[in-house]
């Protein structure tokens, strides 16, 4: 049976009779390459549901947008390996209560980069997607059909996803999925890491002097669910709002400092960016220093506290002066 | 007096480091005239932002120093803080941000001369690299 | 009258922290405290420390609060230099004469420059760094001494002494030196009186065998002690004497003037084994090289997580431990020192050392014996003042008490236990009424600021040649005054001198000020004083900030002038961009309820619930069992002959009459809400009716259980029983049938080992007294003992040596190689047991028969700990036991306000170390207790609800649960009464929804963007 229709299946199943009132998953979008987010409380609607290459945004960040709308609800929700870590997030993170979510997770083979999938059409445009969870995806046109190997369209982060199977689910629907290694995700920032300390600042620098402060990186990260972020704030001044470098670097350094511990590395915020910074870099670069710190993995472990809610007495101190 | 003076902002807790600074002080013990002392109550207090803000407003390096580990008068402000400076400091050095401009010590309140001595360390360390360019915000 | 007035006052002799402790807690029960301190300062032994057991806290970082809280609270009258010559009268009325000695310096006019010290001709060795530093005739005890005015010691100074010098007299520029001053008698009216005096070292002159005298490499613990702390004399660079070489290889010896009957010291001096551990600790971290070696009889790491430090220095510090006698050390022609030392089989063996440390135990104080003389109490045998069992803090004499080392050796800890029990047991005497700090100060009505433009004050200090010396104050109050926002800008000589406060007063008045900047020596010392002073021209004290120009600039560039001055102008500038963002800030008071809960009806809760009680408050004495009495029950004996069982009795029918203490047995705790002053419990019976009480304060004394072993074959024959089922067997007569010719005991059932690694501290003082309790009802019986270390400190000491004496087979046995245990008739329950073991003299195995096998079984936290803790937001250790909020000196309070532990909860110990305890927890709840209101600091965090995403990170980093997500609205809510105001959760908020009081966003934000970098470059650069 393919992934979709058997969650398909288990959504009705859990509808009908599995106690939830509400169930959040994705349906065929207006566009053909952007799943849209669906509500459903029918379980006639379940067969509504998709699961595949489009269904690129994270269901679970509902649970942050309204705290009050769930109240008294059990509610389901279909999660890809970095959804699943959102929803373990928000579940340590009081935004969610355990017993009333009901975790589903699906095999995921990734989700779609739409700048990649435009250039594979060669502009052209794509009036129809499928995917049938194969090595290769289908693009239709008005006089044209091609098939693109599936890896080539592939956003950049799930390319080197270590988690792409949900970890905490009640239910898990396919075949768990062979992921890359730790190393193998780390390979970019040990190669930034490598470079002199002037290269790595030009890099930087040439990066980030293209911010041009839309916000759009935050606006769609599931982490980042602060009620007035802290760039918005004028009290205290936190940081200037222009688009000047320093304020630009600075606003990006604290946005990696808060989701520290707390990134999934989705890749949203990368997708999402209109000028193409690669700002999984940082991410992943603190990523990394949390894990090798802390031993901490965003999400991962409903039962650790958030690694920056938490200490150990004898932490590694390497920097502090000797 | 034609030399370059850094300029570095030393955020220290009340109970340790900012007892040691007078400690030292006390003592008579001498070290540059470098630093720039912001008190707060622990090191725990510290916000990652007041880091970064320090170096764009031109400060040439940035001291954050706490009560030893176990030493914190607040329990445990100063583990909570190290992890943050634990992320921090990796962090600007990868973006290219020369390590030592920021830098972390713990220096308890009996500790004047280990005071004098980490401030002589940075001061000399900041010195070597310069007037600070990098993070700078141009006015 | 006047009777009321000394039963509202006490005297305390001698202010080191135990002294310290009681002062502030009489204070803060609102008793007026004469704190009589023989030295210039306060502060005793604590601040000659380094680091502290078995935390390595750095003793002076943890001390100096609790020494600037002494000074400045209103109702402690610091007389230092100054002796108690007698006591007349009766407890609740005693007059007590006191001598205070010439200081020939007026301190309120000495600024401690230290210009008098500096030209001083006369050199003394250095009584507080040991003799390893030199001091002058007119000095400071040390640099931190508080109070931090100088004094002259009139038998040194030329002038005094030989009419010529008067040199500190022209140097001094505020004219404080006084030759005329003179030594003065008063008289002190109080209800009762608290000796604190402390203990000395032992002095190893007279052990020759060690050659303290002859070799320089052969220093004291306490020199060692200075040597290794980072402000003494060496920078805590340790090197040898002999040639300035850091040492490579240190042997500390044991038990130096401990556990030595020949030179009437057969005591225990208890605390030299972690001292000696911790240093070993310590000088590793310091010299990573250094091998160090403990040479030992018994390692005595009987407290609480003390075993996991030793632990900690064998296995990850490489620290040798060795089980032997020094017989004899020779100095080497390089200084290094050859120890022979003999192992318990006697072999001998030679080894040098770099260095030498003697861990030399602890003494009286040699003005003890004057002083008992005169106040007319008694010593005993050792000459430590003498106490009782079952009244571990009273002398002979009614109304006068004894805590810390004064009437035995004692840790830190120990002795701030005793320091507040001995308050609890004093207030009996005096006559308590509730405080009203809130409404009873009287300040002036405050100025409205609050929407005003900033209108800063700026006063720049010289401090006479201090500051002026060095940087160009003038300079400096010139800059500011072209600051925005600043009103007023002017130099002043002495800024704290009673003139200039009254001139700040002034000024704010003529310039409207709403804001004061005072640029000179450190706020840590300062703040509180020029606080109150604008709070006395009717502004809010917190519209007050400091620039460290002394301190932390002039005294630490003295060289550099030119930069000396711009870095004040900086730090100036900083402080007044801190300043346009204070607000006034309110202390919100906080109402008491009277009442208190008591959790756990044994000897401790019972204790704690009467002196409570006799303070007039109610008591809630909840107990989970069916009785009273707890562990007391199964304690048949005393070392002293005195009757544990008739003790116990009275106490509950005590307890059980007391009009203010209502006892719920068989209940237990469902729920605890609220906070210090504020709490609501709900507590249900065995027939499962639930009650709420409520109450202004909650201890802890849920005690300890024994723990059931399956070792040793217990449980198989009744001939294998544990030391409290001995105890009952000795009592009752109702030994196993037969002759009772071997008895073993093994030590360590349970203890020191596997999930267990503490020591229970009690179990082998418990043996010693059984084994002598046996010996009196079978003369005939033998008694082995299989300890690994035998832990008899203290005055138990002489017990043990008593059972040995008497023949006793002690037998040290490893963990790897316990006693080996085999049923000589199995099947038999009543099967005898043969035990057999590694004799460590004859290096073999020895078999006995033994009609009796006693098991001193480990006391293990009872499980339902963490439900109870979980409900009271405390914390347990890893053991279980209750965590207090500091392993020093706050060691029967819990972090978060209002909760106390006491007894068994907190580790095991002994019964007059539980009733010493629980006194000290009622004294502490008292503190609370005394007063109607107390009023939290200005300086709390707060909560922009709007802002606040409730993701209760903040929760998660408060050490003391002071905020927490509600959960109706799900946002941070402080709970004022318990936040310290430290700031964790502010910098863990990414939502900018917290912010600090006093040290906001804003400000520091302000402070950091305060000086134009740039510009000022180019001053330095021309």
């Amino acid at each position: 049976m393919s992934v979709e229709k058997e969650l398909r299946r288990t959504v009705k199943d859990l509808l009908e009779e599995g106690g939830i009132d509400l169930f959040i998953g994705w349906e065929r979008g207006s566009l053909p390459t952007v799943a849209s987010p669906l509500f459903i409380t029918d379980p006639v609607d379940a067969e509504r549901l998709i699961f595949d290459i489009t269904c690129g945004s994270n269901p679970a960040v509902y649970f942050t947008k309204d705290r009050r709308q769930f109240d008294g609800r059990r509610v389901g929700v279909v999660l890809k390996g970095c959804d699943s870590r959102s929803m373990v997030l928000y579940i340590k993170e009081k935004q969610a209560d355990r017993e009333n979510v009901v975790m589903v997770g699906a095999q995921c083979n990734g989700v779609l980069d739409r700048g990649k999938v435009a250039s594979a059409a060669g502009g052209r445009e794509i009036l129809e997607l499928e995917d049938d969870g194969e090595k290769t995806v289908t693009l239709k046109g008005r006089d044209y059909e091609i098939a693109v190997e599936r890896d080539s369209i592939l956003s950049s982060s799930c390319l080197s996803c270590i988690h792409p199977d949900a970890l905490e689910c009640d239910h898990f629907i396919g075949e768990p999925r062979q992921s890359v290694t730790r190393e193998q995700r780390l390979r970019e920032v040990r190669e930034f890491e490598a470079l002199s300390s002037t290269e790595r600042w030009e890099r930087t620098r040439h990066e980030y002097e293209k911010c041009i402060r839309c916000y759009a990186c935050r606006n769609v990260c599931p982490s980042c669910y602060c009620a007035v972020c802290f760039v918005d704030q004028n009290d205290p001044p936190w940081i200037g709002g222009t688009c000047e470098f320093t304020d630009s670097m600075i606003f990006h350094l604290v946005r990696n400092l808060h989701v520290a511990g707390r990134c999934v590395e989705c890749g949203a915020c990368a997708r999402a960016c209109p000028m193409d910074i690669d700002l999984l870099l940082l991410n992943r670069k603190v990523a990394m220093e949390v894990l090798e710190r802390f031993n901490d993995e965003a999400g991962m472990d409903i039962t650790a506290k958030p690694a920056m809610a938490d200490f150990k007495e004898d932490e590694k101190q390497d920097f502090i002066m000797g | 007096m034609s030399e370059w003076q850094p300029r570095i902002l030393a955020i220290l807790c009340n109970w340790c480091s900012y007892a040691g600074a007078d400690l030292a002080g006390v003592s008579r013990i001498q070290y540059p005239p470098s630093i720039r002392v912001i008190r707060v109550p622990c090191s725990g207090r510290v916000d990652q932002l007041f880091i970064l803000k320090s170096l764009q407003s031109g400060f040439d390096g940035v001291l954050v120093s706490g009560c030893h580990p176990g030493d914190c008068h607040y329990i445990s402000g100063n583990y909570v803080a190290r992890r943050k400076f634990a992320l921090l400091k990796p962090l600007l050095e990868f973006i290219g941000i020369e390590p030592d401009r920021v830098q972390f010590s713990w220096i308890s309140a009996g500790e004047g001369e280990r005071f004098a001595e980490v401030i002589t360390k940075i001061t000399e360390d900041v010195r070597k690299l310069g007037p600070s360019k990098r993070l700078v915000k141009k006015t | 009258m006047r009777e009321n007035t000394a039963r509202k006052s006490v005297l305390v002799l001698g202010a080191g922290i135990a002294g310290i402790q009681a002062s502030l807690d009489l204070a803060e029960m609102g008793i007026t405290v004469h704190l009589v301190e023989d030295t210039p300062t306060i502060g005793g032994r604590m601040p000659q420390l380094d680091k502290t057991f078995p935390t390595n806290d750095c003793s002076m970082c943890i001390l100096s609060p609790k020494m600037s809280e002494c000074i400045r609270h209103p109702l402690i009258k610091l007389h230092i230099m100054s002796s108690l010559e007698g006591i007349s009268g009766e407890p609740g009325d005693l007059k007590c004469r006191v001598i205070e000695r010439a200081k020939y310096v007026d301190p309120s006019k000495c600024v401690s420059c230290g210009l008098c010290e500096e030209k001083c001709p006369v050199k003394l060795d250095d009584v507080f760094d040991v003799s390893l530093r030199k001091t002058k005739a007119i000095s400071r005890y040390f640099l931190q001494s508080i109070p931090s005015e100088y004094t002259i010691k009139r038998e040194h100074c030329l002038y005094l002494t030989k009419g010529v010098c008067r040199l500190c007299e022209k140097v001094c520029p505020t004219g404080a030196i006084d030759y005329e001053d003179k030594d003065r008698e008063i008289e002190l009216n109080v209800g009762a009186v608290i000796l604190a005096t402390g203990i000395d070292p032992f002095d190893p002159i007279s052990i020759g065998q060690y050659h303290y005298h002859s070799s320089v490499n052969v220093v004291t613990a306490l020199e060692f002690e200075r040597m290794l702390s980072a402000s003494g004399p060496l920078g805590g660079h340790v090197v040898r004497a002999s040639d300035g070489r850091e040492p490579s290889t240190l042997a500390f010896i044991q038990c130096v003037g401990s556990r030595d009957s020949g030179i009437n010291r057969n005591y225990c001096s208890s605390a030299c084994c972690m001292f000696a551990i911790k240093q070993s600790i310590i000088a590793r971290e310091h010299m990573k090289e250094l091998k160090a070696s403990i040479f030992y009889m018994d390692i005595r790491a009987f407290g609480k997580d003390f075993d996991k430090y030793y632990d900690k220095a064998e296995n990850k510090y490489g620290v040798r431990f060795t089980r032997a006698r020094v017989a004899d050390i020779i100095e080497l022609t390089d200084g290094s020192l050859e120890l022979k030392y003999t192992f318990e089989n006697g072999s001998i063996q030679r080894e040098a050392f770099d260095m030498v440390v003697l861990s030399t135990g602890l003494q009286p104080r040699p003005e003890t014996r004057g002083l008992a003389e005169s106040l007319d109490l008694k010593l005993n045998d050792y000459g430590f003042f003498r106490s009782k069992t079952f009244l571990p803090l009273e002398t002979s004499r009614p109304g006068v008490f004894v805590c810390g080392a004064a009437n035995g050796p004692k840790d830190i800890p120990e002795s701030v236990v005793s320091a507040s029990g001995a308050v609890a047991e004093a207030a009996k005497y005096l006559e308590l009424d509730r405080q009203d700090p809130a409404t009873q100060e009287d300040a002036p009505p405050e100025q409205q600021v609050t929407g005003e433009r900033p209108r800063v004050g700026v006063f720049v200090c010289h401090c006479g040649i201090n500051i002026a010396g060095v940087v160009d104050v003038k300079d400096v109050a010139a800059m500011a005054e072209g600051l925005q926002n600043v009103e007023h800008s002017e130099d002043v000589v002495y800024a704290c001198s009673t003139d200039c406060l009254e001139v700040i007063k002034q000024r704010i008045e003529e310039h409207g000020l709403n804001r004061v900047v005072v640029a000179a020596c450190t706020p840590r010392t300062h703040e509180p004083l020029f606080r109150e002073t604008i709070n006395e021209a009717g502004l809010n004290p917190y519209l007050f900030e400091m620039a460290n120009i002394r301190d932390q600039c002039s005294w630490a560039h003295m060289e550099e002038p030119e930069l000396a001055t711009s870095k004040s102008k900086d730090l100036v500038e900083m402080a007044v961009a801190k300043s346009r963002g204070l607000h006034p800030l309110e202390r919100l008071p906080i109402s008491i309820d009277p009442e208190a809960l008591v959790i756990g009806g044994g000897l401790s809760g019972m204790t704690a619930a009467l002196d409570l009680a006799d303070a007039g408050h109610q008591v809630y004495l909840v107990e989970k069992e069916d009785e009273l009495g707890g562990n007391m029950r199964d304690i048949l004996f005393n070392f002293d002959g005195s009757d544990p069982q008739e003790f116990l009795g009275k106490t509950i029918e005590r307890v059980q009459s007391h009009k203010g203490i209502r006892v719920l047995t068989g209940a237990n705790i469902r729920e605890v809400n609220g906070y210090v002053g504020n709490f609501s419990t709900l507590v249900e019976d065995g027939e499962s009716r639930t009650e709420t009480l409520t109450h202004g304060a909650v201890i802890v004394a849920t005690g300890g259980i024994e723990h059931r072993t399956s070792e040793y074959l217990y449980g198989e024959t009744t001939r294998v029983v544990t030391q409290t089922e001995f105890e009952r067997m000795l009592k009752d007569e109702t030994f196993p049938a037969g002759r009772l010719r071997n008895v073993v005991m093994v030590q360590c059932v349970g203890s020191r080992e596997g999930e267990r690694m503490y020591c229970s501290r009690v179990c082998c003082s418990k043996a010693v007294k059984n084994a002598l309790e046996l010996r009196k009802r079978r003369a005939g019986a033998n008694i082995y003992m299989a300890c690994r270390d035998i832990r008899t400190y203290g005055f138990s000491e002489e017990y043990y040596t008593e059972l040995r004496d008497g023949g006793a087979l002690v037998f040290r046995y490893k963990p790897d190689r316990k006693p080996e245990v085999e049923l000589m008739s199995p099947g038999d329950p009543d099967s005898r047991v043969r035990v057999s073991m590694i004799d460590p003299v004859l290096e073999k195995e020895v078999v006995i028969d033994a009609d009796l096998l006693v098991l001193a079984t480990a006391i293990d936290a009872p499980e339902d700990n963490s439900v109870l803790a979980k409900m009271l937001k405390v914390p347990l250790n890893s053991d279980g036991m209750f965590l207090e909020a500091h392993v020093k000196l706050r060691p029967v309070d819990f972090a978060t306000e209002g909760i106390f532990v006491c007894g068994l909860a907190h580790s095991p110990k002994d019964m007059n170390e539980s009733l010493a305890q629980s006194m000290a927890a009622a004294a502490r709840a008292l503190t609370f207790l005394q007063k109607k209101t107390i009023l939290a600091d200005g300086t709390i965090a707060e909560v922009r609800k709007d802002r606040c995403s409730g993701c209760a990170y903040c929760e998660a980093v408060c050490a003391y649960s002071a905020i927490e997500i509600d959960p109706e609205e799900k946002v941070a809510v402080v709970n004022d009464a318990l936040c310290k105001g430290c700031g964790a959760c502010v910098a863990s908020c990414r939502c900018g929804a917290l912010d600090l009081r006093g040290f906001s966003n804003r400000q520091i934000h302000a402070v950091i963007g305060a000086l134009d970098i740039e510009a000022v470059e180019g001053v330095t650069a021309t």
